[in-house]
């Protein structure tokens, strides 16, 4: 079986969907205290760090160089969103203010951080189709953390469970529309991938770094927090040895 | 070089570097608190790169996952542990102002048990190769300045003379020298132990940099100086390394 261009859209529109599964354990927490927001921004935190961790050593080994470029627009990038929405008055939903302006983000940054992805996915396919299956299955499975990530910042915010699956699904669009024109022009998307990995994981790492953490020690007890980023943190890398 | 050798010289120039971070008392009595935070982001972005150097050496030659994982927890369970046994998990690490006796001894313990696990992490990556050993040696060294500075800012704080702070900036380091050697040693006679010391070793350092870095720096500079400061410190560390053998 050869991998064909929509056999590739297919495949990456599965793995799309599979990002909604993140959603699942957010379906029986519905008091919302602080310290439930704190974890969820812990756990989210961890999550996108580990990914990073994973993106970055894949993506150094296409180079080093053109990652820090990567990385280095994508904090800019962070940077430059927050200042455009930093100046108005955000709504998400019936949800303002703050916690309005970090649902936006994280909705967004992980939205942007698919486009990357979606290239690596197309690039892998056009490197072997007998592998096709394999990494639907493997970039399915990696997906549903990262719903995890986005419904544990929507969720405890006030919004609802089919929402925050919509969401999930949303952010991981562009992974199908990206994975077809890699996988017809692998050697193309393959000089970019190290920028669009790089600027990934300098998005993803900022956006924690700047909005999650601070705002999750400033709701709970430090341990509490730095246990849940840690363990969620190295168990999404080992977690992705598996696939 | 006797390779047990160059693992107690980089181990101990990782302790001995700690006396460089008196730098700014040299000029100046006291330091901005925001200063302060920057010095704690620096450190704390270079450790996460060490841990990610580590974690990313340690699996690409398939070690085997789940005794990495397991080892991860009990690092992670460890400095956890430590913290609460010691009554240090909210433990401000840049408080100038208390004048107790306690917190100063608190603050000299959670250094000290703070430098075993780098001691841990420097043998871990010894074993795996010394050249990759050398580099994370180095790079703990270069983490020990700002963090030294941090203890200086506050030992001075409390009328200790800058060359008594030095001092004692490498004496809560000294730790590392040994825990370096130990481990070492231990993980060159027995080679199934290296997944679980390396695994021990990056959940230490995430955890530490979860619990007591990060969390002070962001009060005392802004969120957006701290993610930048500690982004690029990390970057500095995960980049170098790539050019590392």
């Amino acid at each position: 079986m050869t991998a064909t261009p929509l056999g590739v859209f297919l495949a990456a529109l599965v793995t799309a969907l599979a990002t909604g599964l993140g959603a699942l354990p957010f379906i029986f927490l519905r008091r919302i205290s602080p310290v439930a927001v704190a974890s969820a921004n812990a756990i989210a935190g961890g999550l996108m760090l580990g990914a990073s961790f994973g993106i970055v050593a894949e993506s150094t080994q296409y180079g080093a160089w053109q990652t820090l470029a990567g990385a280095l627009l994508g904090v800019l990038f962070i940077v430059g969103t927050q200042r455009l929405i930093g100046d108005r008055e955000v709504s998400f939903g019936a949800v303002r203010g703050a916690d309005a302006r970090q649902m936006v983000l994280i909705v967004l940054v992980m939205t942007v951080h698919s486009f990357a992805e979606g290239v690596a996915v197309g690039v892998s396919f056009g490197g072997g189709a007998a592998l096709a299956l394999m990494i639907t299955l493997a970039i399915s499975v990696h997906n549903i953390p990262e719903g995890l990530a986005i419904s544990a910042v929507l969720r405890p915010r006030g919004v609802g469970i089919l929402a925050c699956a919509g969401w999930s699904i949303f952010s991981s669009l562009p992974q199908p529309l990206m994975a077809v024109p890699a996988f017809l022009f692998v050697e193309t998307f393959r000089k970019a991938l190290p920028y669009g990995l790089g600027f990934a994981a300098g998005a993803m790492v900022f956006m924690v770094l700047e909005e999650l953490l601070p705002e999750a020690y400033d709701r709970a007890p430090r341990p509490l927090v730095a246990l849940q980023v840690s363990l969620t943190l190295v168990g999404m890398v080992l977690f992705q040895q598996f696939l | 070089m006797n390779p047990t050798l160059v693992v107690l010289l980089y181990s101990s120039l990782s302790a001995g570097t700690a006396v460089l971070g008196v730098g700014p008392f040299l000029f100046n009595r006291t330091l901005p608190v925001e200063r302060i935070g920057w010095a704690n982001a620096l450190a704390a972005g270079m450790m996460l790169g060490a841990a990610y150097v580590l974690l990313v050496a340690g699996l690409s030659p398939s070690h085997s996952v789940v005794p990495i994982a397991a080892g991860t927890v009990l690092g992670i369970g460890f400095v956890w542990w430590t913290h609460a046994a010691a009554g240090t998990e909210e433990l401000s690490l840049n408080r100038l102002d208390d004048p107790g006796p306690t917190y100063g001894y608190q603050v000299l313990l959670a250094n000290s048990l703070h430098s075993a696990s780098e001691g841990i992490a420097i043998g871990t990556a010894m074993a795996l190769s010394l050249p990759f050993g050398i580099f994370v040696a180095l790079a703990i060294a270069a983490h020990n300045v700002p963090e030294a500075t941090v203890l200086c800012a506050i030992l001075t704080g409390r009328r200790v003379s800058v060359a008594n702070a030095a001092g004692l900036a490498v004496a809560s380091n000294v730790g590392q020298i040994l825990l370096a050697i130990v481990t070492f040693a231990i993980v060159d006679a027995a080679p199934a132990v290296l997944p679980w010391a390396l695994g021990f070793a990056v959940g230490a350092l995430i955890q530490l940099v979860m619990v007591e870095l990060l969390p002070e720096s962001y009060r005392q500079a802004g969120h957006r100086t701290i993610a930048l400061v500690a982004i690029v410190a990390m970057g500095f560390v995960v980049l170098l390394s790539t050019f590392a053998p």
